[in-house]
């Protein structure tokens, strides 16, 4: 797999300084989003944080002057009747229920903007992108609740497959016939319509930088969207436990210039391997794809994410062999792709 | 057979071979031998020191409450011990394990550990911790503490006590055979479905935790009813609702949550094991099952359970911190109202663990909300604590400590908790090393309050102290090792780490996760200076005599009587008379009341009978772990068999005469009652606690005893050690 190079001295220094070092470095991904929605996630990861150190750092320091103070043979004040106080106690609920009340305000705005199915973050990065904002920087957080408006279904957008097998993830283009394993391939700038189901157990699709979680279920279908805003790679994986290769359960996001991304589709829909059910049947026997080596297909059949669904539905599982893992350096049962 | 299975069966062996022992691998074996030699070594020891017919009669078949939870607590600490070991593996594979060129040994790509052990490695370590370490811990000091603190003589139900600690018991053992015998599960404490299914499953390790987990659970629910009777029934004259003691209230608490999620959890798992053995289709993706049924079952079960594991914390912190402050604890009221507010709101909030499921933004923000809400009675708690510090005069014995280090813990794990409950956020860190480094911090409050509660209660039980030194500098390695191993995963949360990788793909996660490793070497420091600790208080136990009151500013009722506590916990029962009722007497200066009358007390008589259904139900979980069907129906029979047969056993009390009370309480002013009168609490116990046996007859039947009017009741005399 390959890994991202960063300077050494990095690691010497996030070391030392973990928290601070941490927080400049570009591998803190959930710091340094690079699409609508994960960057809303972030910007609510901040304001939470913000309201509840409020409270819980006075907190904290209080306690700490009251220990330094009140330590016994300091002679300071004792009053061993204090015990009851009608304010403090109004005060001790009112204001942990004032902050759920604001923090809940706080998160109705963002769960419409991350909404897995309809982010509205993505709209209105868009909107934004098209024509300058009236005041430069972001929009109040006391404004109307942002509504989706409609910008997602007409400008360009891709719409993405994903099913999930035992260890690897399958992504069908189904406009292009395109079909992709472990290598995710999106034009920057717009926004990509996932629609998920798994072949056999529970995993979650996860991409740090572009995209929050959503669970990927057999005989199931959820949905995501995302929108990356720079061309890269960007790591994705699987965040909920999924057998003995869930380790290695890891695809590339590259996100290109729509230009390339043409490019890139014209030369994939000429792979010369057809993507039918008994094809990606073959795929979904366990198997560990080591190295993540990409595969491309072209001519997809059609309606093949809703057959994998049917044939989960009626039945289809995919035996995982006992101990599979036991022993990866000679796999027995398990076919590991190097 | 209903289902199809993977590998072979027999109708003698089941699914047993000699193949399931795994001779060959190395650190299974380093295991077996070590769990070996212990074992024989503390066999030999017993034998040598001719204990064996004391550990039965004093301990095994023993109903005294005092016994069973400590009992309760050893079986927590022998299990915590096993969990460390699997947070040591975990840690070293994951620091082992990074990046594509990183070496592999015994059998693994990299590390050591390949994910086969991997995966059964951090399941049972959850399991474990929580179900069986942390649970059986905070059981056993309710056990002892809830009676003592409401001036009763045992639990409402002694032989249910028992019995609940031989189910959970019998829970344990099938989780430690199974590292010797077949193999555990991999999916998570949590069984995260499909993957328990057969099909993904296909080995016997599910098998080995649903039946464990399942007895567990059964104890857990019946130990709950018997505290909540107890507590509603058996408080002593005097002590109304707004008298009783604050770590009572929390057992209440908590107990109402057992009495109620646990049979949700047992529904679920008696759901999965139908289709693990009989083919159903509750949870699968087929044929008209529901995985997310599972989830839901699991975590109706699941976030209440988080929640009957912290209410006892924080009573105990609530305990210690008047006591080291010198000063009632602030807000009884709200602390009451907080704990069963916490226990209603946990009911309403278990969505927040698969906010990632799909779920339209409205579901999830009413989940998000009501999560938080479960945040504002917490956070009254850690109010209350931080102003009954204030003005205080503070002591920072060990248990103090412990408690701070808790209260620091809370306020950090309730920071992030809130932080995930906001379902946008728990979007971007669901499942990842922040999550885990969130409840974390509360299981390690949870781990420090239970620390600070057996320090604080040490030397009621034993009458001795625990070496305070060794207790701080435990503390402080303790709390270094959190730091470094939590805030490390709190940063890897962030950096995209997620939760049971066995393979690190990413070289930019090494340095903190070389930190968390560093954290683990402080713990391992920490246990040093515990089991220090422990053996520097056993081997100067004479010369540290600890009196009835042996932090001299305690506050509740059991400071009242003697240091250990006698079996029949109080020679006379007490009658209370204000909130904290040992503080009430040392204000108005009645700590040297002794009883001017002794009453007849009746108690249960030992028996085996609880040991025996425990060990009969361990056959059972292991028959059906390897369905070896003939096993499965003996030990059914067996069940029955003697249950109805102790059901016919009416000679299960004795009495202690009123005469022998008096003796045994230092025989001052003790005269017998007048024989007729009734005692309103007949509450019975065994041999005393500690006490030289022998001086116990056996009588038939009981006679009762009652407690004057209007009487102070009486505490011990000057036998307080005053510091
Ligand atoms: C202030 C109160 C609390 C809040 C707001 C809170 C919030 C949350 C949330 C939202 C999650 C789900 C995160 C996810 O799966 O993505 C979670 C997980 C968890 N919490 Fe808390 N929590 C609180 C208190 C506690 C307490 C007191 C405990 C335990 C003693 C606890 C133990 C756990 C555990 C064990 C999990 C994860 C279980 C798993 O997935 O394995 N939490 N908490
Ligand atoms: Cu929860």
């Amino acid at each position: 797999m390959p890994s991202r190079d960063r300077p050494r001295a990095l690691y010497g220094l996030a070391l030392i300084c973990l928290c601070l070092a941490g927080c400049q470095a570009r591998s803190v991904w959930l710091f340094h989003p690079h699409g609508a929605v994960a960057a809303a996630e972030f910007h609510y990861t901040v304001i939470d944080f913000a309201i509840m150190i409020l409270i819980v750092g006075p907190l904290l320091v209080a306690t700490a002057l009251i220990i330094v103070r009140y330590r016994k043979g300091r002679n300071a004040r004792y009053d061993p009747h204090f015990k009851k106080s009608r304010v403090l106690e109004a005060l001790m609920w009112g204001v942990p229920i004032a902050t759920v009340g604001v923090l809940t305000y706080f998160s109705y705005q963002a769960v419409y903007l991350a909404d897995p199915y309809d982010p509205t973050a993505i709209p209105r990065s868009l909107a934004e992108k098209s024509r300058p904002p009236p005041t430069a920087g972001r929009t109040s957080h006391f404004a109307a609740y942002p509504r989706s408006n409609g910008t997602v279904r007409h400008g360009p957008q891709v719409d993405v497959n994903v099913i999930t097998t035992d260890w690897q993830w399958v992504f069908i283009y189904p406009r292009t016939g395109i079909t992709t394993v472990d290598r995710l391939v999106v034009p920057v700038d717009t926004p990509v319509h996932f629609r998920l189901t798994s072949a056999t157990v529970v995993n979650d699709f996860l991409i740090p930088e572009l995209v929050g979680e959503i669970d990927i279920m057999p005989g199931m279908r959820t949905k995501l969207a995302m929108i990356a805003s720079r061309p890269g790679n960007y790591r994705g994986y699987s965040a909920n436990f999924s057998g003995g290769g869930f380790s290695w359960m890891g695809f590339t996001t590259t996100v290109v210039s729509r230009r390339a991304y043409r490019a890139w589709t014209r030369k994939a829909a000429r792979a010369p391997d057809r993507m039918t059910y008994a094809a990606f049947d073959k795929i979904a026997k366990p198997t560990i794809n080591l190295a993540e080596k990409p595969m491309y297909f072209s001519r997809t059949q059609k309606g093949l994410f809703d057959h994998v669904i049917r044939r989960v539905l009626t039945g289809r599982v995919y035996e995982t062999p006992l101990r599979m893992t036991e022993n990866m350096t000679k796999p027995l049962y398990v076919k590991v792709l190097h | 057979m209903f289902v199809h299975l993977q590998g072979s069966w027999n109708p003698i062996y089941g699914r047993l071979s000699l193949h399931e022992i795994p001779f060959k691998t190395q650190i299974i074996q380093g295991a077996f031998f070590f769990v070996v030699l212990t074992a024989l070594a503390v066999l030999t020891a017993i034998t040598y020191y001719k204990k064996w017919r004391y550990l039965w009669e004093e301990w095994l078949t023993s109903l005294d409450h005092k016994k069973i939870g400590v009992m309760y607590i050893v079986l927590g600490l022998v299990m915590l011990f096993r969990g460390f070991i699997d947070a040591v593996m975990i840690r070293s594979q994951q620091v082992m394990a990074i990046g594509p060129h990183s070496a592999g040994y015994l059998g693994a790509l990299h590390g050591y550990l390949p994910p086969y052990h991997f995966d059964q490695i951090y399941s049972s370590h959850g399991t474990i911790m929580i179900l069986f370490a942390i649970t059986p811990i905070l059981t056993g000091l309710m056990a002892i503490m809830v009676p003592l603190q409401i001036g009763a003589r045992d639990l409402a139900f002694p032989y249910l006590n028992a019995l609940t600690f031989y189910l959970t018991a019998a829970g344990a053992a099938l989780v430690m055979v199974s590292l010797f015998v077949g193999d555990f599960s991999h999916a998570g404490w949590v069984g995260l479905i499909p993957l328990t299914e057969l099909p993904y499953s296909p080995d016997v390790g599910t098998d080995y935790w649903m039946w464990a987990v399942q007895l567990s659970g059964i104890g857990s629910t019946l130990s709950s009813v018997n505290l909540i009777a107890t507590i509603i029934k058996m408080r002593a004259p005097g002590m109304g609702w707004n008298e009783v003691p604050i770590f009572t209230w929390t057992a209440l608490s908590t107990s109402v949550i057992g009495v109620t999620a646990f049979p949700v959890l047992s529904a679920a798992l008696f759901m999965l094991a139908a289709d693990r053995y009989l083919g159903t289709h509750f949870f699968t993706a087929s044929f008209g099952g529901d995985l997310m049924f599972y989830t839901d079952l699991f975590w109706i079960w699941g976030h209440p359970e988080v929640y009957f594991v912290v209410l006892p914390a924080f009573g105990i912190i609530s305990e210690v911190i008047p006591t080291f402050s010198e000063k009632a604890l602030f807000g009884y009221t709200s602390m009451a109202v907080a704990a069963l507010a916490i226990a209603g709101l946990s009911w309403m909030v278990w969505l927040h663990h698969f906010f990632t499921m799909g779920a339209g933004p409205g579901v999830n923000l009413f989940y998000g909300a009501a999560t938080m809400l479960v945040g504002v009675p917490t956070g009254v708690k850690a109010f209350n604590w931080a102003l009954t510090l204030y003005r205080g005069r503070l002591r920072f014995d060990a248990p103090m400590l412990w408690c701070l280090g808790a209260y620091a813990l809370l306020l950090i794990g309730g920071l992030s908790g809130i932080m995930l409950a906001m379902p946008a956020v728990d979007y971007s860190v669901h499942n990842s090393a922040f999550l885990i480094a969130h409840f974390h911090s509360f299981m390690l409050l949870i781990t420090f309050a239970a620390i600070a509660g057996y320090q604080f209660w040490f030397p009621k039980v034993f009458g001795f102290y625990l070496d305070d030194g060794a207790g701080r500098k435990a503390f402080w390695f303790f709390s270094a090792g959190t730091l470094a191993v939590f805030g490390s995963l709190y940063a890897l949360g962030f950096m995209g780490m997620t939760r049971r990788l066995d393979y690190i793909p990413f070289v930019q996660w090494r340095p903190p996760l070389i930190a968390a490793e560093v954290g683990i070497f402080f713990y391992c420091v920490a246990s040093y200076y515990l089991v220090r600790q422990l053996y520097v208080g056993l081997r100067d136990r004479k010369t540290r005599p600890a009196g009835a009151d042996p932090w001299a500013t305690t506050r509740s009722l059991e400071w009242l009587t003697w240091s250990p506590v006698p079996a029949y916990n109080y020679p006379v029962l007490p009658v209370v008379h204000g909130r904290d009722e040992w503080a009430w007497r040392r204000e108005h200066e009645y700590v040297d009341r002794v009883p001017d009358h002794y009453f007849d007390i009746v108690m249960p008589k030992n028996t085996s009978v609880p040991l025996l259904l425990g060990a009969l139900s361990f056959g059972l979980g292991f028959g059906l772990v390897w369905r070896i069907w003939w096993l499965c129906a003996v030990t059914i029979a067996g069940i029955l068999l003697v249950v109805i047969i102790r059901s016919f056993d009416n000679h299960t009390e004795h009495t202690l005469s009123a005469a022998l009370v008096a003796k045994l309480d230092g025989g001052e002013g003790g005269l017998p009652d007048a024989p007729g009168s009734v005692n309103p609490y007949p509450s019975p116990m065994p041999v005393p606690f500690f006490a030289k046996t022998g001086a116990v007859s056996r009588c038939a039947d009981r006679v009762a005893s009652t407690l004057r009017e209007g009487v102070v009741a009486p505490g011990p005399l000057g036998k307080g050690a005053r510091r």
